[in-house]
Protein backbone atom coordinates (compact mmCIF):
# COMPACT_ATOMS: atom_id res chain seq x y z
CA UNK A 1 0.00 0.00 0.00
CA UNK A 2 1.17 3.37 -0.56
CA UNK A 3 2.04 4.81 2.37
CA UNK A 4 4.42 7.47 0.44
CA UNK A 5 5.25 10.85 1.36
CA UNK A 6 7.68 9.36 4.00
CA UNK A 7 9.82 7.35 1.91
CA UNK A 8 10.00 10.95 -0.28
CA UNK A 9 12.67 13.63 0.50
CA UNK A 10 9.87 15.76 1.88
CA UNK A 11 12.37 18.37 4.01
CA UNK A 12 12.83 20.57 0.73
CA UNK A 13 10.47 23.54 0.78
CA UNK A 14 10.42 24.82 -2.07
CA UNK A 15 7.72 23.15 -4.58
CA UNK A 16 8.99 20.61 -7.37
CA UNK A 17 9.59 22.34 -10.46
CA UNK A 18 7.26 21.88 -13.05
CA UNK A 19 7.31 18.95 -15.94
CA UNK A 20 9.50 19.68 -18.68
CA UNK A 21 11.28 22.37 -17.01
CA UNK A 22 14.56 20.44 -15.84
CA UNK A 23 15.09 17.24 -17.61
CA UNK A 24 17.86 16.32 -14.78
CA UNK A 25 15.16 16.39 -12.15
CA UNK A 26 16.02 13.29 -9.56
CA UNK A 27 13.80 10.36 -9.83
CA UNK A 28 12.42 8.48 -6.92
CA UNK A 29 11.16 5.33 -8.53
CA UNK A 30 10.76 6.45 -11.87
CA UNK A 31 8.75 9.57 -10.68
CA UNK A 32 9.18 12.97 -10.13
CA UNK A 33 8.93 14.52 -7.26
CA UNK A 34 6.28 16.85 -8.99
CA UNK A 35 4.50 13.57 -9.99
CA UNK A 36 4.69 11.99 -6.73
CA UNK A 37 3.21 14.86 -5.01
CA UNK A 38 0.36 15.50 -7.62
CA UNK A 39 -0.54 11.94 -7.31
CA UNK A 40 -0.69 12.37 -3.43
CA UNK A 41 -2.00 15.43 -3.10
CA UNK A 42 -5.02 13.80 -5.05
CA UNK A 43 -5.31 10.48 -3.01
CA UNK A 44 -6.64 13.02 -0.10
CA UNK A 45 -9.34 13.56 -2.06
CA UNK A 46 -10.56 10.01 -1.03
CA UNK A 47 -12.17 10.39 2.36
CA UNK A 48 -11.29 6.60 2.43
CA UNK A 49 -7.53 7.29 2.16
CA UNK A 50 -7.51 10.37 4.58
CA UNK A 51 -9.06 7.50 7.18
CA UNK A 52 -6.47 4.92 5.94
CA UNK A 53 -3.78 7.27 7.14
CA UNK A 54 -4.96 8.35 10.33
CA UNK A 55 -5.63 4.97 11.25
CA UNK A 56 -1.58 4.41 10.15
CA UNK A 57 -0.91 7.29 12.90
CA UNK A 58 0.52 9.56 9.81
CA UNK A 59 -1.93 12.82 10.48
CA UNK A 60 -0.54 12.84 14.29
CA UNK A 61 3.42 12.89 13.05
CA UNK A 62 4.24 16.77 13.29
CA UNK A 63 6.58 15.86 10.45
CA UNK A 64 3.68 15.01 8.36
CA UNK A 65 1.16 17.99 9.47
CA UNK A 66 4.06 19.92 8.04
CA UNK A 67 4.28 18.44 5.19
CA UNK A 68 0.78 18.56 4.68
CA UNK A 69 1.20 22.56 5.12
CA UNK A 70 4.14 22.39 2.40
CA UNK A 71 1.10 20.77 0.04
CA UNK A 72 -0.77 23.81 0.11
CA UNK A 73 1.01 25.21 -3.15
CA UNK A 74 -0.94 22.77 -5.07
CA UNK A 75 -3.48 25.38 -4.28
CA UNK A 76 -1.92 28.46 -6.34
CA UNK A 77 -0.44 28.42 -9.91
CA UNK A 78 0.87 27.22 -11.90
CA UNK A 79 0.25 23.91 -9.98
CA UNK A 80 -3.55 24.17 -9.63
CA UNK A 81 -3.96 23.62 -12.89
CA UNK A 82 -2.42 20.21 -12.38
CA UNK A 83 -5.41 18.77 -10.45
CA UNK A 84 -7.83 16.65 -11.99
CA UNK A 85 -10.33 16.21 -9.35
CA UNK A 86 -9.40 19.72 -7.72
CA UNK A 87 -12.84 19.58 -6.01
CA UNK A 88 -12.39 17.11 -2.88
CA UNK A 89 -8.40 17.78 -3.21
CA UNK A 90 -8.34 21.50 -2.08
CA UNK A 91 -11.34 20.80 0.14
CA UNK A 92 -9.51 17.88 1.77
CA UNK A 93 -6.53 19.73 2.28
CA UNK A 94 -7.56 22.73 3.59
CA UNK A 95 -9.77 20.80 6.47
CA UNK A 96 -6.37 19.01 6.99
CA UNK A 97 -4.57 21.81 8.00
CA UNK A 98 -7.48 21.79 11.52
CA UNK A 99 -6.30 19.67 14.31
CA UNK A 100 -9.77 18.20 14.67
CA UNK A 101 -10.32 17.26 11.54
CA UNK A 102 -6.85 15.39 11.58
CA UNK A 103 -8.23 13.51 15.09
CA UNK A 104 -12.18 13.16 13.50
CA UNK A 105 -10.99 11.32 10.39
CA UNK A 106 -10.27 8.21 12.10
CA UNK A 107 -13.97 7.65 12.76
CA UNK A 108 -15.97 6.10 9.59
CA UNK A 109 -19.13 7.92 10.43
CA UNK A 110 -17.15 11.69 9.26
CA UNK A 111 -15.85 8.81 6.26
CA UNK A 112 -19.30 8.37 5.73
CA UNK A 113 -20.68 11.77 5.78
CA UNK A 114 -17.96 12.70 3.07
CA UNK A 115 -18.26 10.30 1.16
CA UNK A 116 -22.02 11.10 0.84
CA UNK A 117 -21.19 14.79 0.65
CA UNK A 118 -18.90 14.45 -2.06
CA UNK A 119 -20.55 12.03 -4.30
CA UNK A 120 -23.96 14.53 -4.11
CA UNK A 121 -21.92 17.35 -4.59
CA UNK A 122 -20.14 15.85 -7.41
CA UNK A 123 -23.37 15.19 -9.04
CA UNK A 124 -25.42 18.04 -8.39
CA UNK A 125 -22.16 20.74 -8.92
CA UNK A 126 -23.49 21.45 -12.60
CA UNK A 127 -27.50 20.31 -12.22
CA UNK A 128 -27.70 23.56 -10.48
CA UNK A 129 -26.17 25.36 -13.15
CA UNK A 130 -28.57 24.01 -15.37
CA UNK A 131 -31.56 24.62 -14.01
CA UNK A 132 -30.78 27.91 -13.21
CA UNK A 133 -32.43 30.21 -16.16
CA UNK B 1 -71.60 66.33 -40.01
CA UNK B 2 -73.94 69.32 -38.95
CA UNK B 3 -74.80 70.06 -42.44
CA UNK B 4 -75.19 66.82 -43.86
CA UNK B 5 -77.84 66.52 -41.00
CA UNK B 6 -79.21 69.88 -41.42
CA UNK B 7 -80.31 69.27 -45.00
CA UNK B 8 -81.84 65.98 -43.98
CA UNK B 9 -84.33 67.59 -41.36
CA UNK B 10 -84.78 70.41 -43.69
CA UNK B 11 -85.87 67.93 -46.28
CA UNK B 12 -88.14 66.21 -43.71
CA UNK B 13 -89.20 69.51 -42.82
CA UNK B 14 -90.10 71.05 -46.53
CA UNK B 15 -92.09 67.57 -47.15
CA UNK B 16 -93.85 68.07 -43.69
CA UNK B 17 -94.58 71.41 -44.85
CA UNK B 18 -96.04 70.70 -48.24
CA UNK B 19 -98.23 67.66 -47.31
CA UNK B 20 -99.56 69.55 -44.32
CA UNK B 21 -100.55 72.41 -47.04
CA UNK B 22 -102.14 69.73 -49.01
CA UNK B 23 -104.16 68.51 -46.06
CA UNK B 24 -105.29 71.59 -45.52
CA UNK B 25 -106.03 72.43 -48.81
CA UNK B 26 -108.61 69.19 -48.67
CA UNK B 27 -106.10 68.06 -51.53
CA UNK B 28 -103.99 65.64 -49.77
CA UNK B 29 -101.38 64.67 -52.38
CA UNK B 30 -99.91 60.61 -52.31
CA UNK B 31 -97.24 61.88 -53.36
CA UNK B 32 -95.75 64.22 -51.03
CA UNK B 33 -96.60 61.72 -48.42
CA UNK B 34 -93.87 59.17 -50.29
CA UNK B 35 -91.89 62.84 -50.56
CA UNK B 36 -91.76 62.27 -46.15
CA UNK B 37 -91.35 58.60 -46.12
CA UNK B 38 -88.47 59.12 -48.27
CA UNK B 39 -87.17 62.06 -46.45
CA UNK B 40 -87.63 60.45 -42.92
CA UNK B 41 -85.77 57.47 -43.93
CA UNK B 42 -82.88 59.43 -45.55
CA UNK B 43 -82.99 61.52 -41.91
CA UNK B 44 -83.05 57.96 -40.29
CA UNK B 45 -79.75 56.84 -42.54
CA UNK B 46 -78.02 60.37 -41.33
CA UNK B 47 -78.69 59.89 -37.95
CA UNK B 48 -76.93 56.15 -38.24
CA UNK B 49 -73.83 57.84 -39.80
CA UNK B 50 -73.80 60.26 -36.77
CA UNK B 51 -74.12 57.46 -34.35
CA UNK B 52 -70.80 55.95 -36.07
CA UNK B 53 -69.31 59.07 -36.50
CA UNK B 54 -69.39 59.71 -32.82
CA UNK B 55 -68.13 56.24 -32.17
CA UNK B 56 -65.15 57.18 -34.76
CA UNK B 57 -64.83 60.47 -32.89
CA UNK B 58 -64.95 58.93 -29.60
CA UNK B 59 -62.07 56.21 -30.62
CA UNK B 60 -60.05 59.15 -31.84
CA UNK B 61 -60.15 60.89 -28.19
CA UNK B 62 -59.30 57.60 -26.63
CA UNK B 63 -56.42 57.07 -28.89
CA UNK B 64 -54.96 60.27 -28.26
CA UNK B 65 -55.23 59.85 -24.67
CA UNK B 66 -53.15 56.70 -24.52
CA UNK B 67 -51.18 58.38 -26.79
CA UNK B 68 -50.22 60.89 -24.62
CA UNK B 69 -50.82 58.34 -21.44
CA UNK B 70 -47.75 56.32 -23.33
CA UNK B 71 -45.69 59.84 -24.27
CA UNK B 72 -45.70 60.42 -20.76
CA UNK B 73 -44.13 56.90 -18.81
CA UNK B 74 -42.33 57.01 -21.83
CA UNK B 75 -40.87 60.46 -20.50
CA UNK B 76 -40.98 59.05 -17.41
CA UNK B 77 -38.97 56.04 -18.09
CA UNK B 78 -36.02 57.94 -19.90
CA UNK B 79 -36.41 60.67 -16.89
CA UNK B 80 -35.88 58.18 -14.63
CA UNK B 81 -33.20 56.91 -16.88
CA UNK B 82 -31.59 59.86 -16.78
CA UNK B 83 -31.80 60.37 -12.78
CA UNK B 84 -30.59 56.50 -12.26
CA UNK B 85 -27.40 57.15 -14.41
CA UNK B 86 -26.78 60.30 -13.05
CA UNK B 87 -26.78 58.85 -9.70
CA UNK B 88 -25.29 55.00 -10.69
CA UNK B 89 -22.49 57.94 -12.09
CA UNK B 90 -22.20 59.46 -8.89
CA UNK B 91 -22.25 56.08 -6.54
CA UNK B 92 -18.62 55.38 -5.12
CA UNK B 93 -18.21 52.04 -5.29
CA UNK B 94 -16.95 50.33 -1.94
CA UNK B 95 -13.54 48.16 -2.64
CA UNK B 96 -13.44 45.29 -0.88
CA UNK B 97 -10.35 43.61 -0.02
CA UNK B 98 -9.55 40.41 -1.74
CA UNK B 99 -10.19 37.48 0.16
CA UNK B 100 -7.27 35.74 -1.57
CA UNK B 101 -5.10 36.24 -4.04
CA UNK B 102 -5.50 36.89 -7.59
CA UNK B 103 -4.28 35.36 -10.59
CA UNK B 104 -4.06 35.97 -14.15
CA UNK B 105 -5.42 33.70 -16.54
CA UNK B 106 -5.97 33.49 -20.18
CA UNK B 107 -9.47 32.06 -21.18
CA UNK B 108 -7.57 29.05 -23.28
CA UNK B 109 -6.09 27.79 -20.18
CA UNK B 110 -9.37 27.94 -18.59
CA UNK B 111 -10.93 26.08 -21.49
CA UNK B 112 -8.33 23.24 -21.55
CA UNK B 113 -8.51 22.98 -18.01
CA UNK B 114 -12.03 22.46 -18.19
CA UNK B 115 -11.40 20.05 -20.82
CA UNK B 116 -8.83 18.05 -18.83
CA UNK B 117 -11.22 17.86 -15.96
CA UNK B 118 -14.19 17.14 -17.51
CA UNK B 119 -13.71 13.18 -17.39
CA UNK B 120 -12.91 13.30 -13.79
CA UNK B 121 -15.56 15.90 -12.42
CA UNK B 122 -18.60 15.52 -14.58
CA UNK B 123 -20.56 12.46 -13.98
CA UNK B 124 -21.32 10.23 -16.75
CA UNK B 125 -25.59 10.52 -17.64
CA UNK B 126 -25.63 6.98 -16.08
CA UNK B 127 -24.10 7.46 -13.16
CA UNK B 128 -26.27 10.80 -12.31
CA UNK B 129 -29.57 9.34 -11.87
CA UNK B 130 -28.15 6.56 -9.62
CA UNK B 131 -25.65 8.48 -8.22
CA UNK B 132 -28.36 11.22 -6.94
CA UNK B 133 -30.72 8.34 -5.75
CA UNK B 134 -27.45 6.85 -3.82
CA UNK B 135 -26.14 10.08 -2.40
CA UNK B 136 -29.50 10.54 -0.69
CA UNK B 137 -29.99 7.27 -0.16
CA UNK B 138 -26.48 7.02 1.71
CA UNK B 139 -27.09 10.40 2.98
CA UNK B 140 -29.79 9.34 4.70
CA UNK B 141 -28.50 6.26 6.15
CA UNK B 142 -25.65 7.98 7.08
CA UNK B 143 -27.48 9.87 9.01
CA UNK B 144 -29.17 7.29 11.15
CA UNK B 145 -26.75 4.38 10.75
CA UNK B 146 -23.45 3.80 8.63
CA UNK B 147 -23.90 0.13 9.11
CA UNK B 148 -26.68 -0.15 7.78
CA UNK B 149 -25.25 1.76 4.72
CA UNK B 150 -22.14 -0.48 5.30
CA UNK B 151 -24.54 -3.52 4.99
CA UNK B 152 -26.05 -2.41 1.22
CA UNK B 153 -22.77 -1.79 0.10
CA UNK B 154 -21.77 -4.99 0.87
CA UNK B 155 -24.53 -7.19 -0.53
CA UNK B 156 -23.88 -5.87 -3.83
CA UNK B 157 -20.75 -7.79 -4.12
CA UNK B 158 -17.50 -7.00 -6.02
CA UNK B 159 -15.94 -5.20 -3.46
CA UNK B 160 -12.19 -4.88 -2.96
CA UNK B 161 -10.06 -6.26 -0.05
CA UNK B 162 -9.65 -3.55 2.40
CA UNK B 163 -8.00 -4.81 5.21
CA UNK B 164 -5.39 -2.26 5.41
CA UNK B 165 -7.43 0.47 3.73
CA UNK B 166 -10.09 1.58 6.53
CA UNK B 167 -13.08 0.11 7.49
CA UNK B 168 -15.12 0.63 4.22
CA UNK B 169 -15.56 -1.18 0.99
CA UNK B 170 -15.28 0.43 -2.15
CA UNK B 171 -18.09 -0.69 -4.51
CA UNK B 172 -15.77 -0.45 -7.88
CA UNK B 173 -17.56 -2.91 -9.30
CA UNK B 174 -21.39 -3.69 -10.88
CA UNK B 175 -24.13 -4.61 -8.48
CA UNK B 176 -23.99 -8.37 -10.54
CA UNK B 177 -24.71 -10.27 -8.22
CA UNK B 178 -26.58 -8.34 -5.43
CA UNK B 179 -29.65 -7.26 -7.66
CA UNK B 180 -31.52 -3.48 -8.54
CA UNK B 181 -32.25 -2.61 -5.03
CA UNK B 182 -28.62 -1.34 -4.15
CA UNK B 183 -28.97 2.29 -3.47
CA UNK B 184 -27.07 3.85 -6.81
CA UNK B 185 -29.77 2.27 -8.92
CA UNK B 186 -28.48 3.20 -12.64
CA UNK B 187 -30.91 4.93 -15.11
CA UNK B 188 -31.52 1.96 -17.61
CA UNK B 189 -32.11 -0.11 -14.31
CA UNK B 190 -34.32 2.03 -13.43
CA UNK B 191 -36.09 1.67 -17.18
CA UNK B 192 -36.40 -1.95 -16.44
CA UNK B 193 -37.48 -2.23 -13.15
CA UNK B 194 -40.59 0.03 -14.19
CA UNK B 195 -41.10 -1.56 -17.05
CA UNK B 196 -41.64 -5.02 -15.73
CA UNK B 197 -43.62 -3.79 -13.23
CA UNK B 198 -46.34 -2.80 -15.51
CA UNK B 199 -45.49 -5.94 -16.90
CA UNK B 200 -46.25 -8.17 -14.76
CA UNK B 201 -50.21 -7.91 -14.29
CA UNK B 202 -50.01 -9.14 -18.33
CA UNK B 203 -47.48 -11.79 -18.74
CA UNK B 204 -44.27 -12.89 -17.12
CA UNK B 205 -40.72 -11.02 -17.12
CA UNK B 206 -39.67 -11.90 -20.60
CA UNK B 207 -38.53 -8.63 -21.30
CA UNK B 208 -35.85 -8.50 -18.04
CA UNK B 209 -32.56 -9.14 -19.32
CA UNK B 210 -30.50 -12.19 -17.34
CA UNK B 211 -28.60 -9.95 -14.49
CA UNK B 212 -25.33 -11.08 -16.09
CA UNK B 213 -26.34 -9.68 -19.54
CA UNK B 214 -27.20 -6.30 -18.20
CA UNK B 215 -23.61 -4.78 -18.13
CA UNK B 216 -22.75 -6.20 -21.57
CA UNK B 217 -25.66 -4.46 -23.57
CA UNK B 218 -25.53 -1.23 -21.36
CA UNK B 219 -22.19 0.02 -20.16
CA UNK B 220 -23.43 2.48 -17.82
CA UNK B 221 -24.86 -0.42 -15.66
CA UNK B 222 -24.06 0.12 -12.11
CA UNK B 223 -21.94 2.75 -13.11
CA UNK B 224 -21.17 4.53 -9.60
CA UNK B 225 -19.32 8.00 -10.32
CA UNK B 226 -16.38 8.93 -7.69
CA UNK B 227 -15.10 12.63 -7.43
CA UNK B 228 -11.89 10.89 -6.42
CA UNK B 229 -9.07 9.04 -7.23
CA UNK B 230 -10.73 5.61 -6.03
CA UNK B 231 -8.89 2.92 -4.27
CA UNK B 232 -7.32 1.13 -7.25
CA UNK B 233 -6.26 4.31 -8.84
CA UNK B 234 -4.07 5.15 -5.52
CA UNK B 235 -2.83 1.40 -5.55
CA UNK B 236 -1.70 1.41 -9.30
CA UNK B 237 -0.38 4.86 -8.83
CA UNK B 238 3.95 6.25 -8.59
CA UNK B 239 3.36 6.44 -4.84
CA UNK B 240 2.75 2.53 -4.27
CA UNK B 241 6.12 1.58 -7.00
CA UNK B 242 8.10 4.00 -4.48
CA UNK B 243 6.22 2.20 -1.39
CA UNK B 244 6.97 -1.44 -2.95
CA UNK B 245 10.85 -0.49 -3.73
CA UNK B 246 11.24 0.94 -0.16
CA UNK B 247 9.59 -2.56 1.16
CA UNK B 248 11.88 -4.23 -1.10
CA UNK B 249 14.91 -2.60 0.51
CA UNK B 250 15.83 -0.62 -2.70
CA UNK B 251 16.22 3.10 -2.08
CA UNK B 252 13.90 5.01 -4.67
CA UNK B 253 15.77 8.04 -4.62
CA UNK B 254 17.63 7.71 -8.13
CA UNK B 255 16.09 4.13 -8.73
CA UNK B 256 14.32 4.72 -12.37
CA UNK B 257 12.99 1.30 -12.83
CA UNK B 258 12.62 1.75 -16.32
CA UNK B 259 16.57 2.66 -16.36
CA UNK B 260 17.13 -0.72 -14.48
CA UNK B 261 14.94 -2.96 -16.85
CA UNK B 262 17.35 -1.34 -19.90
CA UNK B 263 20.23 -1.84 -17.39
CA UNK B 264 19.36 -5.28 -16.93
CA UNK B 265 18.70 -5.88 -20.80
CA UNK B 266 21.84 -5.02 -21.55
CA UNK B 267 23.63 -6.76 -19.16
CA UNK B 268 21.05 -9.80 -20.68
CA UNK B 269 22.66 -8.91 -23.86
CA UNK B 270 26.30 -8.67 -23.56
CA UNK B 271 25.84 -12.32 -21.38
CA UNK B 272 23.94 -13.49 -24.47
CA UNK B 273 27.16 -12.88 -26.26
CA UNK B 274 29.41 -13.38 -24.64
CA UNK B 275 27.77 -17.34 -24.24
CA UNK B 276 27.62 -17.04 -27.98
CA UNK B 277 30.67 -16.56 -29.02
CA UNK B 278 32.43 -18.89 -26.16
CA UNK B 279 30.20 -21.19 -28.04
CA UNK B 280 31.80 -20.71 -31.10
CA UNK B 281 34.95 -20.90 -29.95
CA UNK B 282 34.45 -24.26 -28.32
CA UNK B 283 32.77 -25.48 -31.88
CA UNK B 284 35.77 -24.43 -33.67
CA UNK B 285 38.14 -25.81 -31.25
CA UNK B 286 36.15 -29.28 -32.10
CA UNK B 287 36.12 -28.96 -35.37
CA UNK B 288 39.60 -28.56 -35.26
CA UNK B 289 39.84 -31.70 -33.02
CA UNK B 290 37.95 -33.45 -35.71
CA UNK B 291 40.18 -32.65 -38.54
CA UNK B 292 43.08 -33.29 -36.42
CA UNK B 293 41.84 -36.94 -35.80
CA UNK B 294 40.56 -37.27 -39.07
CA UNK B 295 43.76 -36.62 -41.05
CA UNK B 296 45.54 -38.81 -38.36
CA UNK B 297 42.86 -41.89 -39.05
CA UNK B 298 43.68 -41.26 -42.63
CA UNK B 299 47.40 -41.16 -42.18
CA UNK B 300 46.83 -44.37 -39.95
CA UNK B 301 45.43 -46.04 -42.32
CA UNK B 302 47.91 -45.15 -44.83
CA UNK B 303 50.69 -46.69 -43.32
CA UNK B 304 49.02 -49.52 -42.30
CA UNK B 305 48.15 -50.22 -45.99
CA UNK B 306 52.17 -49.13 -46.84
CA UNK B 307 53.18 -51.75 -44.37
CA UNK B 308 50.63 -54.16 -45.48
CA UNK B 309 52.59 -53.64 -49.09
CA UNK B 310 55.68 -53.93 -47.71
CA UNK B 311 54.99 -57.00 -46.21
CA UNK B 312 53.35 -58.99 -48.90
CA UNK B 313 56.42 -57.71 -51.00
CA UNK B 314 59.09 -59.20 -48.51
CA UNK B 315 57.22 -62.37 -47.98
CA UNK B 316 57.25 -62.84 -44.46
CA UNK B 317 60.11 -60.97 -44.42
CA UNK B 318 59.22 -57.63 -41.91
CA UNK B 319 61.45 -54.93 -40.41
CA UNK B 320 61.40 -54.61 -37.30
CA UNK B 321 62.11 -50.69 -37.04
CA UNK B 322 59.17 -50.07 -39.37
CA UNK B 323 57.23 -50.40 -36.19
CA UNK B 324 58.48 -48.22 -34.52
CA UNK B 325 57.70 -45.09 -36.37
CA UNK B 326 53.92 -45.77 -35.27
CA UNK B 327 54.50 -45.65 -31.05
CA UNK B 328 51.00 -44.67 -30.08
CA UNK B 329 49.72 -47.78 -32.48
CA UNK B 330 51.82 -50.66 -31.58
CA UNK B 331 48.38 -52.33 -30.22
CA UNK B 332 46.92 -52.10 -33.82
CA UNK B 333 50.06 -52.96 -35.40
CA UNK B 334 51.03 -55.95 -33.10
CA UNK B 335 48.25 -57.45 -34.02
CA UNK B 336 48.74 -57.20 -37.37
CA UNK B 337 51.60 -58.69 -37.20
CA UNK B 338 50.83 -61.79 -35.48
CA UNK B 339 48.28 -62.62 -38.32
Amino acid sequence: MASGPMSVDSSTKEPPAEPGANQDEPKYGGYTRFELELEFVQSLGNPQYLNHLATRKFLTDPRFVAYLKYLLYWARPPYLKYLTYPGPTLKHLQLLQEERFRENIISPELVHQLIAEGMKAGVEWHQETETKP
Amino acid sequence: MDKYLDARFERVERALASLIDSITKYNPSEKLGEELIAADRELAAGLQALETHHNNYARIQQLRAETAALDAQTKDIIGALWAMRKEVKNTHTTVYAASGPKYQFTTAELLDYARRISSTTLPPQAAIIGAADGAAATAGAAGTSPDADDAARSSQGGQTPTASFGATPVTAGTPMGGGGQAPPTPAANGETQTQTQSQTTVTSTFTELPMHIKPAVNLGEGAVFYPWPVEEKIRMGALSTVDYLSTHGIDPRGYDPEEEEQRKKEEEQARKEAEERARQEREEAERRMHEERERMARERERSRAEAERRSSVATGFVQAPAKAQFTFLDGLDDDDDDD
